[in-house]
């Protein structure tokens, strides 16, 4: 479980995050919504320890993150896995040693053992007969699902997701959100997904906490979003045509 | 403008001593330095042999057109050559050359891994993004860089060798037995020395620039640029310290 209490965080005096308190549960895809420049990526940076928060907590099961050095915070790394939102997926190496990356430096497995799991995890992800090609030879959708697979190489307890569905069409969509939704289950992770696609909301938010102007305006789930009394969120909720049809037949 | 300066230098520092943490696993870094050496110093013999033929046979006619005096043997016109070359030619001007090749090379590819989010995935997965990076590059470029400077001193004599034989501008055995006479080891030593503080610079203030790279693909070609002009100033002071302290 990760637990972030009252944080505060600025850039040039340009308050970005305001008294945030939230708890993101295990085995469930928790996700951070809102509009472009709310404050997700923030959020979510400082989840990771990109950023350091001006002030307020951020705990990793009852470990709190400003309380570690850099050796406790490197031990918690390794329990971590990131999807970026560009996948970030390493040029210099080709699909099967960009998942194998993380193995070679914090395993002793031998080489083909760590073959084995990297085929493995493309597998989960379904890329299969592309271990030898590089990042730029693969299709957006494709770059995600590499870069699953290499946040989930070392089996971590933590999955985070930086808008993991931009720039993919509706249906590669779907199919990237229930492979980060059926991981979450089967691996029992605490995934947190940044994400402001109503589609994805809809389908995998187990537990949604949105955002708008760094603050933290609700909280619940994917059931619950749709009768929401907060104003700010009906209106970032029915700017999607499925959504707002869906408010509307049940106000009818 | 002070204030940046300094903010600069203190996170350059700072930014050394990521570099030069112990390495998570010595295989990485030494399959990591085979790489690097291979890309910064084999991929340059081209480039520097090819400019040290030529400025080894300007010498020789540059050298021979002011010497023209009877009195003087002919010898002493591969004398100073030599000297030339050794002193000057083979370390600081070739770690000028490498200050454009070598420098924009890491500082465009450090870049590049920085705006596309490639060096926080691995700061994320709890890998030394700048020891992994970096410390092949500066490792392989400062140790590997004297071989360059004495390959560059081959090349330039050879070049000198090929006018003097082509033009007999000086008589072929004057030459030889001017780029032999008054050999001195420890200018050897000196100019050694001097080329691999000058990699390390370029090595370490292009990966600097590159790894702070920010502002997308302008961001990067800024980084390129600025570490190309501000490495090419201090070997050009760091030279002027150096020769000082060592030759006076």
């Amino acid at each position: 479980m990760i637990k972030v209490e009252n944080l505060y965080k600025s850039f040039d005096g340009v308050q970005v995050l305001k008294d945030i308190s939230v708890e993101y549960e295990a085995g469930k895809c928790n996700m951070i919504i809102g509009a472009s420049g709310s404050g997700k990526t923030v959020l979510l940076k400082n989840l990771i320890g990109l950023l350091e928060p001006d002030s307020g907590e951020i705990s990793y099961g009852d470990r709190k993150l400003s309380t570690m050095g850099y050796e406790e915070r490197k031990l918690l790394r390794q329990k971590i896995g990131i999807l970026f939102q560009g996948s970030a997926l390493f040029d210099f190496a080709t699909v099967i040693e960009n998942v194998m990356f993380p193995m070679e430096f914090f395993t002793d497995w031998s080489p083909a053992q760590r073959r084995e799991r990297a085929r493995y995890c493309l597998e989960k992800v379904n890329v299969i007969g592309s271990d030898d090609k590089y990042p730029n030879e693969l299709s957006g959708g494709m770059q995600k699902r590499v870069g699953i697979a290499r946040a989930i190489a070392l089996n971590p307890e933590y999955l985070f997701c930086d808008e993991p569905n931009s720039g993919l069409d509706p249906y590669t969509s779907i199919l990237i959100d229930r492979l980060i939704s059926d991981l979450t289950k089967e691996f029992n992770m605490t995934t947190v997904v940044n994400t402001h696609d109503m589609n994805s909301i809809l389908e995998i938010g187990d537990k949604i906490g949105f955002i708008s102007k760094g603050s933290l305006l609700w909280q619940g789930d994917r059931h619950s979003i749709l009768h929401t009394e907060c104003q700010e969120l009906r209106d970032f909720v029915c700017a999607n045509t499925l959504a707002r049809n869906i408010i509307e037949g049940r106000q009818k | 403008m002070v204030r940046n300066f300094l903010i600069s230098v203190g996170r350059y520092v700072l930014f050394l001593k990521m570099v030069f943490r112990k390495p998570e696993k010595w295989r990485i870094f030494w399959r990591q330095f085979i790489t690097e050496a291979d890309k910064l110093i084999i991929s340059s013999i081209l480039l520097v042999g090819v400019i040290s033929v030529f400025i080894g046979g300007v010498l020789v006619i540059q050298t021979a057109s002011n010497l023209e005096n009877p009195i003087i043997d002919k010898m002493y016109i591969g004398y100073m050559v030599r000297e030339s070359l050794i002193l000057e030619f083979c370390s600081t001007m070739v770690a000028l050359i490498l200050a454009g090749k070598m420098g924009s090379n890491i500082s465009s590819e450090i870049g590049s891994m920085r705006i596309t989010e490639q060096i926080d995935a691995m700061d994320m997965m709890g890998v030394n993004s700048a020891g992994f990076l970096v410390l092949p590059k500066v490792t392989a470029a400062t140790i590997l860089s004297p071989l360059l400077m004495l390959l560059s001193l081959a090349l330039g004599l050879l070049g000198g060798w090929i006018v003097v034989e082509a033009t007999h501008i000086i008589p072929p055995p004057s030459y030889i037995t001017g780029i032999k006479a008054f050999y001195n080891g420890f200018y050897i030593f000196y100019s050694c020395f001097k080329m691999s503080l000058f990699c390390f610079m370029i090595s370490s203030i292009a990966a600097f620039n590159g790894y702070y790279a920010k502002g997308g693909s302008l961001g990067v070609g800024r980084s390129s640029t600025q570490s190309i002009v501000i490495t090419s100033i201090l070997i050009l002071m760091a030279d002027l310290i150096v020769t000082q302290l060592m030759l006076y």
